[in-house]
């Protein structure tokens, strides 16, 4: 099982280039795709899902270019759209025996599958009642649901956590876990909580073009003896922003405990354990460097 | 910043927003071939045998009159989705949290609403400029004489055409296809209340001109009353011609319209009607508030039990110890997909028919049985027209649900979705139009009227495929129901030969053309939408 992105690059009406000979290779496991607004991912889901067609290079689906032959790839897929809607009269049953008829499950494979997703997602209770009820965070759930309708061996989920609360991000984030194994899922987010909770590899996009491909661990690295925690006060707080690259600030009795990335710690920090949002910011601002440069 | 420049740039920005969308250039493309028209004689004025010679009075009033009377039936279409779109882009609840009021948004979207329609009339104001500068126009251009017609009378009907569109979409009830069908009627019964006096022979008085909705009465009595005198022999009579190039064997020379205060007065109650109506729908204005949207919702989905919000907030994504895990699914064999084509046209009907309570079932089960019992001539010439209008609402959610819902991504990323969903859904609305007309099938089955019968299913075929090729192009419903209630109108009810779609009358009935155009409409949908899915 392997998707192969090959030299992918998208340009839109209009000229604005989302995606500039993008190469990847994922393998089964859960690829957190992570990258600022505006990156160029929901464009690559969009072209994963065979949604939209890149203008130059292929993806490969197990060998078969999905571009002239999109069928293989959507018979074993799950998609969950960023934006997404729902048939307000329908309830979760109906809406997803409609669902499963257009993705052509069989009769008994949908009346199996289907409570059991609804039990996954804990939409049994309200299974009857209308979608155009229920809340942002149920209708996620129902989207959940339909995109695991075909028991998916790819999955791809744009901004899943988009409008759940922390406590059901926290769940969706066990749920993708648990779903990963002999399947690729392809998680794209902001986020990188999500990404830290549940990606075995990370693709750092950025201005459409692939940053980094790496195991968390390996990105990690990267940034190992690079981030620096330091105690200021407010006042001098703006100054430092000026001249360092600050990856969070937090207000304690004693200050402001800023963490610092650079080479050469700046005079009274200390060294600290990078974290992925650490390694995350180094990456993208060593990209941009290199772009200004 | 004053009101007049709030107000400036509350219409300006809601204008733009609509200038720079594909549809307002197909709005301009009708106007242009609306100008087509009258520069070829499709759309042409005829008083008897005679029409005017194409000066600059002849053509300001004969576009003048085509501006307010077509314009004021498409443009009530073209331009009723300005508080929709706030509405669904959300723009509306920021517009809500500041201090601007209701009246002064009514007004502000009446007179963006007239600024579109405005586009429109430029556009046939200048085609007949072309006109009279081409070889079919006669001496020098005359401003105002070609101005005068157009600004006085198709504005001031235009105007009340923008303010209805704001008042129906206000109306919770009118917002949707029924106030579609709705204005229909109720430009019917304006433009007949216009015309009665030109129809009735009767002398213009000053309440007559007052009721003169589109001034065709004014204008077309002025011309009427030169023509007796130039003419002792001309009886009277005028009206618009569309689609015939016959045009009358004599010509005029149309002098204008001669100006008094009573068409001024006219023209000036008019405004003042837009006026009341747009301050009625500042009234009605919900201002955004979701909690008038839920009220609502609920009273049309009475027979679903809807959770409350805050039962529904309490259920988190797992809960219990017990909960079935991902790995707990059965698993599926990826073998092939199949082709349940007959439980997606299930699905695909079920979809159409949601939502409805039990007094649409009631109505159609009436219409049913009326086809079923009525005297045969009766129920194919009048119940069956009513039973085929009853449900021309959900026929019309046909090719636009998926845009209307944001449900492409997932439904396109199915395999072969394209185009078995297509297909599907068209057939579902054959089987409904099966369903509510299947009395009269009946009847002609008992009756062994084969000819009648092929004109039947025909017609079944046709009104989905109609609306399923407008769905799709436009991805809007209002496209069909305009549409197809005009047609149902012209052609069915005022039996029509060749408009005549569902053959009411043998005589009316052309089953073989309407097969042929069921196919190309339903291929001009496949292609459209084959256009829009890179992949399919």
């Amino acid at each position: 099982m392997k998707l192969v992105i090959d030299d992918v690059s998208k340009q839109y009406r209009g000229g604005h280039r989302a995606l500039s000979n993008f190469s990847l290779t994922i393998k089964p496991g859960v690829l957190g795709l992570l990258g600022p607004n505006g990156a160029g991912k929901t464009t690559l889901m969009g072209i994963l899902a065979t949604i939209t067609k890149a203008n130059q290079g292929r993806v490969l689906w197990n060998g078969t270019e999905i571009a002239k032959n999109p069928d293989p790839l959507r018979s074993v897929l799950g998609y969950l759209p960023q934006d997404f809607g729902v048939y307000p009269n329908l309830n979760a049953v109906e809406f997803l025996e409609y669902l499963a008829a257009v993705k052509g499950l069989d009769k008994a494979t949908a009346a199996r599958r289907i409570p059991e997703l609804l039990e996954l997602v804990n939409l049994t209770d309200v299974r009857k009642r209308a979608l155009g009820g229920y809340s942002g965070g149920m209708k996620q759930r129902v989207g959940i649901a339909q995109a695991l309708l075909n028991d998916p061996q790819l999955l791809i989920v744009d901004e899943p956590t988009a409008g759940l609360d922390p406590e059901e991000r926290v769940r969706f984030r066990n749920l993708l876990s648990d779903l990963s194994g002999e399947r690729i899922v392809v998680l794209s987010t902001h986020i990188v909580s999500d990404i830290e909770a549940t990606a075995t590899d990370i693709a750092l996009i950025a201005n459409g073009t692939l940053v980094a491909h790496a195991t968390p661990e390996a990105l990690l690295l990267q940034v190992e003896g690079k981030v620096w925690e330091w105690v200021v006060s407010s006042a001098d707080l703006n100054e430092i922003r000026q001249h360092h690259q600050i990856s969070s600030t937090n207000r304690r009795s004693d200050g402001v405990h800023v963490r610092v990335l650079g080479d050469e710690p700046p005079q009274g920090a200390h060294p600290v354990t990078p974290n992925l949002e650490d390694a995350y910011l180094f990456c993208l601002s060593r990209h941009r460097d290199g772009a200004a440069a | 910043m004053s009101r007049s420049r709030v107000l400036f740039h509350m219409v300006r920005a809601d204008f733009l927003e609509r200038v720079r969308r594909y549809s307002f250039v197909l709005t301009l493309g009708f106007s242009v071939y609306l100008g087509y028209a009258m520069y070829s004689g499709q759309i042409n004025m005829q008083l008897g045998s005679y029409h005017g010679v194409a000066n600059s009075a002849w053509l300001g009033s004969v576009v003048g009159l085509v501006s307010a009377v077509f314009l004021s039936l498409i443009g009530f279409y073209v331009v009723k989705n300005t508080i929709q779109r706030d509405r669904e882009t959300r723009v509306g609840q920021i517009l809500a949290a500041t201090p601007m009021s209701r009246s002064f948004y009514t007004l502000s979207k009446v007179l963006s609403n007239l600024a579109v329609l405005s586009a429109m009339i430029m556009i046939l104001s200048a085609a007949a400029i072309v006109i009279q500068l081409t070889h079919k126009g006669t001496g020098r251009i005359n401003l105002f004489d070609l101005l005068s017609p157009i600004l006085i009378f198709s504005l001031g009907a235009l105007s009340v055409t923008a303010a209805f569109a704001v008042l129906f979409e206000t109306i919770p009830g009118l917002r949707g296809g029924v106030g579609n069908i709705a204005y229909f009627f109720l430009w019917c019964f304006l433009l007949n209340l216009s015309v009665k006096p030109l129809l009735t022979g009767k002398s213009l008085s000053d309440l007559t001109s007052m009721r003169d909705y589109t001034g065709i009465t004014t204008i077309s009595g002025q011309m009427q009353a030169q023509l007796r005198q130039l003419d002792p022999e001309y009886k009277g009579g005028s009206g618009f011609y569309i689609g015939s190039s016959k045009r009358g064997t004599k010509t005029f020379v149309w002098t204008g319209v001669k100006w008094n205060p009573t068409i001024v007065l006219s023209r000036i109650f008019w405004l003042g009607v837009a006026v009341c109506l747009t301050l009625i729908a500042a009234g009605i204005f919900d201002r955004f508030d979701p909690a008038r949207e839920i009220l609502s919702l609920k009273r049309r989905k009475k027979q679903t039990v809807l959770p409350k919000p805050e039962e529904l907030e309490r259920l988190p994504l797992q809960t219990r110890e017990t909960q079935l895990h991902a790995s707990d699914l059965t698993p599926l064999a990826h073998s092939r997909s199949h082709v349940r084509f007959v439980a997606l046209v299930l699905s695909e009907l079920r979809l159409l028919l949601r939502g409805q309570q039990w007094w649409w079932y009631t109505v159609a089960a009436g219409l049913f049985a009326g086809c079923l019992f009525a005297p045969l001539d009766s129920a194919r010439s009048g119940v069956i027209l009513v039973a085929w209008l009853w449900p021309a609402l959900l026929w019309s959610q046909l090719g636009t649900r998926e845009a209307r819902f944001s449900t492409q991504a997932i439904i396109f990323s199915a395999p072969h979705a394209f185009p078995r969903q297509l297909l599907s859904s068209w057939t579902a609305g054959v089987v409904l139009a099966l369903l509510t007309g299947g009395g009269l099938g009946l009847r002609l089955m008992l009756a062994r009227d084969t000819e009648g019968l092929f004109g039947w299913a025909v017609a079944a075929f046709f009104i989905p495929a109609l609306a399923m090729a407008l769905g799709v192009c436009t991805e809007s419903r209002k496209p069909f129901e305009a549409v197809y209630t005009v047609w149902w109108y012209i052609g069915p009810l005022h039996q029509m030969r060749k408009l005549d779609f569902i053959g009411t009358k043998p005589a009316s009935s052309t089953p073989v053309l309407y097969l042929a155009a069921s196919i190309a409409l339903l291929l001009v949908a496949c292609f459209w939408r084959k256009a829009r899915l890179s992949y399919a």
